[in-house]
């Protein structure tokens, strides 16, 4: 009785969206992310997709929907470089995985603890991605700790402005 | 099995794309002979499907919040920001007059430059056709300097074309779609380009680093680098024209993988991080204006005056010894040539030898190794030479065509 309660309780907490909100949302990201380094020139210490990847699976705690999420958000970030498709899609599947499988435990409500974990799962992305191009495809990369650490950050800090924004679009019953 | 997989199904399907992901790179990414991986210059087909795809989902939204903001920013510089412009417009009006006189005497300089290199054959490329392109997008990503521009193939461009702006050079078009290009920064890790220093002419190779500063690698230390000098493009690279402005030293600092060099920053001269247009280099063949080509065509009738001359006293010189019968007739063997032929009623004189042979003599070893004139004396050089029947003078060595009566 106690673990039907409880099943109640998480798919009571479960967000829902709109499927528009799904779509462009991503999209929304995506595009922001490639026109606003050129706006704010060297100071684009942010990963768009990687802040809505997040939210997207804590809301959902679904680690399928946030691994899918993550996949198509990174891949789609190679693509629009000039670097193997992949390494970003690989990174990003992990922390959505990652971020859906934490959801289902932790309270997505708190605005600290939603902070924190933009912020550590920003810094997870980093080092999976540097574990993918130097380890796994043995390439040389120039890394700067120092970006990451600012990058996790302004992660951080964008989902704290972010996703109170975005928890207004979601359906309420 | 089924129930293991509906267990499992998230870890399945977090394994399942990773693997995927994973041979998706595997496929792209290359050993190269010395052991390292790289990857490959051109993408293969299905990569360069997935990038075509993806920059046909973005490209529109993000042209068209960049060209918003530029509206809105032409509105605003055009039409509200007009404090001080009519001081500014007078200034400028100044500098016009000013610019214009300094233009004139340029462009003479100009001319005649460019008359001396196409004179002397220079083989430097120039840039004669660019096109103007705007800047619409990035990557996104700090770790993949590139950008997007609103131009492709069918505008013109292809892979591997300079981008430059006014202040200094800007990168290289990598990939080209059918309306838009993906341009790869200068200050990126996997980018390169020779440049080679304006006052010490030191050359090196411009590559960016981790955090997309600008820098020239590979230099050996040298006290004369000094911050401030300017850097310029070699043009060894077949992809920007020498002389480019590339940036100024900003500061030198000593390689930390190998000794003895050193790594030359730089400050960007065009603002790498800000663009908003920039200029794609279509061609560097040489297309003069009319007024060029007049110049040119005048400029090479007066060098080709010289030569005419020359050839002209060549001419006399042939026709005069047309105009003189020889003694080797190079139409004939060697034992019928006019000089052995014992028919001729007035062979050539052998010279006499000398009864009382000196250091002046000529001597066997002279006779290999020098001239017969050369070793002649007065005497013996008129000897030498054969007077035909009609008692005319015949030059001994002469090569030219000529007749014997």
């Amino acid at each position: 009785m106690s673990v039907l309660g409880a099943e109640i309780r998480r798919d009571m907490e479960i967000r829902r969206y709109p499927l528009l909100v799904y779509a462009l949302v991503p999209l929304g990201a995506l595009v922001l992310q490639a026109w606003l380094p050129r706006v704010v020139g060297q100071y684009d210490w942010f990963d768009l997709p990687l802040v809505v990847t997040i939210y997207f699976a804590l809301g959902r705690r679904n680690p399928l929907q946030g691994t899918i999420m993550g996949a198509a958000m990174g891949l789609f970030q190679d693509a629009l470089s000039h670097n193997a498709i992949g390494v970003n899609g690989m990174a990003k599947t992990v922390v959505g995985f990652l971020a859906g499988s934490v959801g289902i435990r932790v309270d997505v409500d708190n605005h600290i603890i939603r902070v924190l974990l933009n912020f550590a799962l920003s810094l997870l992305s980093s080092a999976v991605y540097l574990f993918v191009v130097r380890f796994l495809l043995g390439l040389s990369v120039d890394w700067n700790g120092l970006t990451e650490l600012l990058r996790a950050v302004g992660n951080a800090l964008i989902a704290l402005v972010l996703f109170p924004l975005l928890d207004r679009l979601q359906v309420r019953e | 099995m089924e129930s293991f997989i509906s267990r499992y199904r998230n870890l399945v399907v977090l394994l399942a794309l990773l693997v995927v992901q994973l041979f998706g790179l595997a496929v792209q990414v290359r050993r190269t002979t010395g052991g390292s991986s790289t990857l490959g210059g051109a993408d293969p087909g299905a990569v360069r499907l997935i990038r075509l795809w993806a920059n046909a989902v973005i490209s529109p939204p993000e042209r068209l919040i960049h060209s918003s903001r530029m509206a809105t920013v032409y509105l605003w510089a055009n039409y509200i920001d007009l404090v001080h412009v009519r001081r500014q417009n007078q200034d400028l009006e100044k500098t016009v007059g000013r610019l214009r006189l300094e233009e004139a005497a340029l462009l003479e300089d100009a001319r005649q430059g460019e008359r001396l290199q196409a004179l002397l054959g220079f083989q430097q490329k120039y840039i004669y056709s660019t096109l103007a392109a705007q800047v619409y997008g990035s990557s996104g990503s700090d770790r993949s300097h590139v950008f997007y521009i609103d131009k492709g193939w069918h505008d013109g461009l292809r892979p591997d074309m300079a981008v430059i702006t006014e202040e200094g050079i800007v990168g290289k078009v990598r990939d080209v779609f059918p309306h838009t290009a993906q341009v790869l920064a200068v200050n990126d890790a996997t980018s390169g380009a020779g440049v080679i220093l304006e006052t010490t002419r030191i050359r090196g190779i411009l590559r960016g680093d981790a955090v997309g500063q600008l820098e020239v690698v590979g230099v050996t230390a040298d006290q004369r680098i000094q911050p401030g000098e300017h850097v310029l493009t070699a043009g060894g690279d077949l992809i920007f024209p020498r002389g480019l402005h590339v940036g100024v030293v900003k500061k030198v600092v000593r390689d930390p993988d190998r000794d003895g060099l050193v790594d030359i920053i730089l400050t960007p001269a065009a603002a790498l991080d800000r663009l908003d247009e920039v200029l794609v280099i279509t061609s560097t063949e040489p297309r003069f204006s009319p007024q060029q080509e007049q110049d040119l065509a005048a400029s090479a009738s007066e060098e080709s005056a010289v030569p005419s001359g020359i050839k002209d006293q060549m001419k006399a010189s042939e026709i005069m010894a047309e105009k003189l019968p020889g003694l080797i007739d190079p139409n004939l063997p060697p034992d019928k040539q006019p000089l052995n032929d014992s028919s001729n009623p007035n062979p050539a004189a052998q010279p006499p030898q000398p009864l009382h042979p000196d250091e002046f003599s000529p001597s066997a070893d002279d006779d290999s190794g020098a001239s017969p004139e050369a070793g002649s004396t007065p005497k013996t050089r008129n000897s030498s030479a054969a007077v035909n029947s009609g008692g005319t003078p015949t030059p001994a060595l002469k090569q030219t065509p000529q007749r014997n009566p």
